[in-house]
């Protein structure tokens, strides 16, 4: 065989290679590997620097397991993204956006690569002296062309310097990009998907506060029923705060009451409440409401509602409540 | 008390020595008179060095917990070698290595001045002086690590005064070492390896700087400073793949490289140093890029200096970050003098290195090694911004932002597959303007070989993109590599009528630069593939198993067995013991535990149990324990031994071109009496 039949059957071994393979290599993503790259973009809340996909943390695999969650219910890695970041506080993108503060990380490599082309290409175009020893008196010249251009490297990095100050200026947005996700903005999300994170992350106490906020949306829906489990598992949780608890023992106990007519039941959740936060305004209110309305102990309402007006920081708003019950209360008139 | 005082006058020594070479070494370089005896003022500063070193050891080894470093970073229980490594476990300590191994250069400097007496040797000794004049300036300062014990707080120093004769009031007992860091062996050998390649840098930095100062930009201050960065090059190797070995062994996430920006600082002088050993060549053949290479070496020192500083001074918190303290804006400071100082002295004298010839092709060895170069410092450049930019938002502004894995390996992963295609490529290309034909018959079979590996891989193991891409490539380059090597030595053999082995012999011998060099390669190349295997092939799974419960994983069959217990003098260890099968056949017994060390961590310091087999690793991590029983994490980690092989591998190209420059020794040194 000539040497130029040979290159045409190497080349054509090749091309078939080449394609063959591509085929093979061009099958799709698994859902383990989404699953495992979604996770693997996102910072565990809890640990030093590593991803969820990364972290034996338990929040970060209950994490992992509900993006897998998702992932199978047919979520797009925006819209996972998006939830967890929102859900999560702490929980920060290790993929940091081609957007606003992390803009020039991307633009950075991209503009050295441009330069450093350039530079090559200048460098042909344009090769030094090739006699070093020659006139060093003409080479004045290459010297202000460094200096310049040193000047426009370091004016260059000033600009950016002052580009970055004038847009760290502005308040961070939670939509602009790397924006500080310390407070939970729960606004854009749906109640099925904070069931979803609640669910995936039942023995998390960190997800109190989103049970809390997600019961809340229910009781002021008036769905009791939907309401009930999760104030009753923050109740008992000993991963929530004093203000969690409270809040959740007066919404059961109201809802005991206001729902099916059990008065002993709220006032002991009231009570408890009142353990827990002595002087809740709220929880004093909403007692006497009970004592009032259902039990008909007046003295008890009374000494309920007398309790909220020993405190001196109360606002005039609810002062003027109050003190309207109060004296309905003491005139013995049936409650409205 | 009195370790004290002789680590203090150890200090004071080398202090002394490095500003007595300063100024004696400036003046030899300041004109061209009889060479000066330098060696006493570099001996006195070797020896002031391995004094302070000494009396830190003696004081681990005594548990002399009258010393403050002794007190917080040591416990008479410790064992060994922990103790002795405890010398650099934490920050004053880690700069008394650093300044010994500093003084070990400066006199591999001294002993070529003393053979070729010039100015650019003196130079560079007088910046060698001035390197260590910081670090030493930094212990008997900030950063002292004989400061004795006034106030005994208990198992640990409350208050410590640098004044050796303070009245004295020891602790009975240390603090003893980070838990992290007496977990395994690896960080016994880890960070001297380290130190031995970042500070190694020094040296092709000195001269670089004194070849500037002395206006002397020939090839000359390459030549001399070759052997240190070999030196460095090599050591840093090893020190990197020994750090994400410790990682993978000790940190229980089984992982190696987390974009960490401690690991970061590792990586990006080796990034640069590994630019600088090729451009250092097209300079040595081709006289160009000389300005280019006085860049690289510039940053490559400064990198190192600055990973000192994300290293030691606790900006950032990892868990290389144990200590905060002083240190930070002096390493600051001298960081910016460097980079600064360096580059106004650069483009003072940038009109004498200015001159470049023109290159005749991009296709051609030189244009290979400038792609390199480009991908290298880009990649050095990435990692970089990625480490530094979060930072200085953090610093500025308090806002988060995240840079992790993800924006490293959409840079990185490319720029590795295009460094590998180059690796390919630039052997077997020759200088100034190569024939394409000859191009295309010396990679035509490489290409077809890759091919087919890839094809084979995508058959029977795996389609995933990256891992075949990364068969593909390495298999090209290796053989590229075999190729060049069969073509040689079949056009040697025909020609002499030697047989294979002695021509061989005679062709690798005839050039060992270049073979070590494409030894690392195929060193890198394996790394490159054992990675890709190991981060994208890689199985998990968590497991809660009762006493002898059997779970199935990534083809093994685990036995839980039982729980175990046992305390040693340091720790308390506990730990689940279980029982791994392979089609039914016993494979071994492993025992991941958790270890108690006593100090504020209530949940212990983990520790994974490592199986390794040639097909990978198998990966076990206690999670929770208690009677009623286990929780497991279980990894594999397929074909990661290649990691440690190819980075093994690579280092061993380095210290074999080293081998071969000591050998050829004797002619170089006569060539260049001539010069300066």
């Amino acid at each position: 065989m000539s040497e130029r039949a040979k290159n045409y059957v190497i080349a054509v071994v090749l091309v078939a290679l080449a394609a063959f393979l591509a085929v093979l290599v061009g099958t799709s993503e698994t859902t383990e590997d989404r699953v495992e790259r979604i996770g693997s973009s996102i910072k565990c809340p809890v640990c030093q620097g590593e991803a969820i996909a990364d972290s034996p943390a338990t929040m970060a695999t209950d994490m992992m397991a509900l993006i897998e969650e998702r992932v199978d219910q047919g979520a797009t890695d925006e819209e996972i993204i998006d939830e967890l970041l929102s859900s999560f506080s702490g929980a920060v993108l290790l993929d940091p956006p081609a957007e606003g503060l992390t803009l020039a990380l991307w633009l950075a490599p991209l503009g050295a690569l441009i330069l450093g082309v350039v530079v090559v290409a200048w460098w042909r175009a344009h090769p030094g002296d090739e006699d070093e020893d020659a006139a060093p008196a003409k080479k004045a010249d290459p010297r202000s062309r460094k200096l310049v251009g040193g000047l426009i490297i370091v004016g260059g990095f000033a600009g950016i310097v002052v580009l970055a100050a004038v847009l760290l200026q502005e308040p961070a947005s939670p939509a602009g990009g790397a924006a500080a996700l310390s407070e939970i903005d729960l606004a854009g999300t749906s109640n099925e998907t904070m069931e979803a994170v609640i669910a995936a992350n039942a023995d998390n106490p960190q997800i109190n506060g989103m049970r809390l906020a997600l019961a809340e949306r229910y009781y002021e829906a008036g769905d009791y029923r939907a309401a009930f489990p999760h104030y009753l598992a923050v109740a008992e949780s000993a991963g929530s705060s004093d203000a969690e608890a409270t809040t959740a023992l007066i919404r059961l106990g109201w809802m005991a009451f206001d729902g099916n007519g059990e008065v002993d039941a709220a006032l002991t959740l009231f009570d408890q409440a009142l353990q827990i936060s002595p002087g809740s305004d709220a929880a004093l209110y909403l007692k006497s409401r009970v004592l009032w309305c259902g039990a008909g102990d007046y003295d008890a309402a009374a000494a309920s509602l007398e309790a909220i007006l020993e405190d001196d920081a109360i606002d005039p708003t609810t002062a003027a409540t109050v003190g309207a019950d109060l004296e309905a209360v003491l005139a013995g008139e049936p409650c409205q | 008390m009195l370790l004290s005082l002789l680590g203090t006058a150890g200090i004071a020594a080398g202090l002394a020595g490095a500003i007595l070479l300063v100024y004696q070494s400036a003046g030899a370089a300041r004109s061209d008179a009889t060479p000066v005896a330098l060696r006493p003022a570099t001996r006195l500063l070797l020896s002031g060095a391995v004094v302070a070193m000494f009396a830190l050891e003696l004081a681990l080894l005594t548990n002399d917990f009258s010393i403050s470093y002794v007190a917080n970073h040591h416990a008479s229980t410790t064992p060994f070698p922990f103790n002795v490594a405890s010398a650099w476990g934490a920050l004053e300590g880690s700069i008394v290595l650093w300044g010994l191994v500093l003084a070990g250069f400066t006199w591999m400097v001294l002993t070529h001045y003393e053979k070729t007496p010039d100015r650019l040797g003196a130079g560079a000794l007088a910046v060698m002086g001035v390197i260590a004049i910081f670090f030493f300036g930094l212990m008997i300062t900030v950063a002292n690590p004989f400061e004795v014990c006034i106030e005994a707080a208990q198992q640990s120093c409350a208050v410590s005064s640098s004044w050796p004769l303070s009245p004295i009031d020891a602790p009975a007992e240390g603090a003893g070492p980070n838990p992290l860091l007496q977990n395994h062996i690896l960080m016994a050998v880890h960070p001297p390896m380290l130190y031995v390649g970042y500070v190694g840098l020094s040296v092709p930095f000195s001269y670089a700087i004194s070849a500037l100062a002395l206006r002397v930009p020939g090839p000359l201050w390459l030549r001399r400073s070759h052997r240190s960065t070999l030196v460095a090059w090599s050591f840093l190797t090893i020190g990197i793949v020994l750090g994400g070995w410790w990682a993978y062994e000790v940190l229980s996430w089984g992982g190696y490289w987390a974009w960490d920006p401690v690991e970061n600082a590792s990586l990006m002088p080796w990034l640069v140093a590994t630019a600088f050993l090729h451009s250092a060549i097209v300079q040595q053949r081709r006289n160009m890029l000389q300005a280019w290479n006085f860049v690289l070496v510039i940053s490559a020192f400064s990198l190192t200096i600055l990973g000192t500083f994300l290293t030691r001074s606790g900006t950032i918190n990892s868990v290389h970050s144990f200590t905060q303290s002083a240190i930070g804006p002096a390493l600051l400071g001298f960081l910016a003098l460097i980079v600064i100082g360096s580059f106004i002295l650069f483009s003072a004298r940038s009109h004498l290195v200015s001159s470049a010839p023109r290159i005749e092709s991009f296709v051609s060895r030189e244009g290979s090694f400038l792609v390199n170069n480009l991908l290298l410092t880009l990649y050095a450049f990435v990692v970089l911004i990625g480490t530094v930019y979060p930072l200085l938002v953090e610093a500025f502004t308090g806002t988060q932002v995240g840079v992790g894995a993800p924006f490293y390996n959409r840079l990185a992963v490319p720029l590795t597959f295009g460094l590998l295609l180059i690796m390919g490529f630039g052997p077997i290309t020759p200088w100034g303007s190569a024939d394409p034909a000859l191009i295309w018959r010396r990679t035509r079979l490489p290409s077809v070989l890759a091919l087919a590996a890839g094809v084979a891989v995508a058959l029977s193991v795996t389609r995933v993109g990256w891992v075949v891409l990364a068969v593909v490539l390495a298999t090209f380059v290796i053989a590229s590599i075999v190729g060049l090597l069969v073509e040689q030595v079949a056009r040697r053999s025909t020609k002499t009528g030697e047989n294979r082995a002695a021509a061989v012999r005679k062709i690798v011998g005839g050039d060992t630069a270049f073979w070590a060099g494409q030894l690392s390669h195929i060193g890198v190349v394996l790394v490159a593939v054992g990675i890709a295997f190991a981060s994208n092939l890689a199985m998990h799974d968590t497991v809660t198993l009762s006493p002898g419960d059997t779970t199935e994983f990534a083809g093994y069959e685990l036995i839980y067995e039982s729980p175990f217990q046992y305390q040693e003098p340091q720790r308390l260890v506990q730990g689940a013991r279980m029982t791994v099968l392979r089609d039914g056949a016993f494979v071994a017994s492993m025992e991941p535990t958790a270890n108690f060390y006593g100090g504020s961590e209530a949940s212990g310091i983990v520790t994974p149990a490592v199986l390794s087999r040639p097909d990978g690793d198998l990966y076990l991590t206690l999670r929770d324990l208690d009677s009623t029983g286990v929780t497991l994490t279980l990894d594999t980690s397929p074909l990661i031994w290649l990691l440690w092989f190819g980075g093994i591998t690579a280092a061993a190209g380095g210290f074999w071109a080293l081998w071969a420059r000591q050998r050829d020794r004797a002619d170089r040194d006569e060539m260049e009496v001539v010069s300066v």
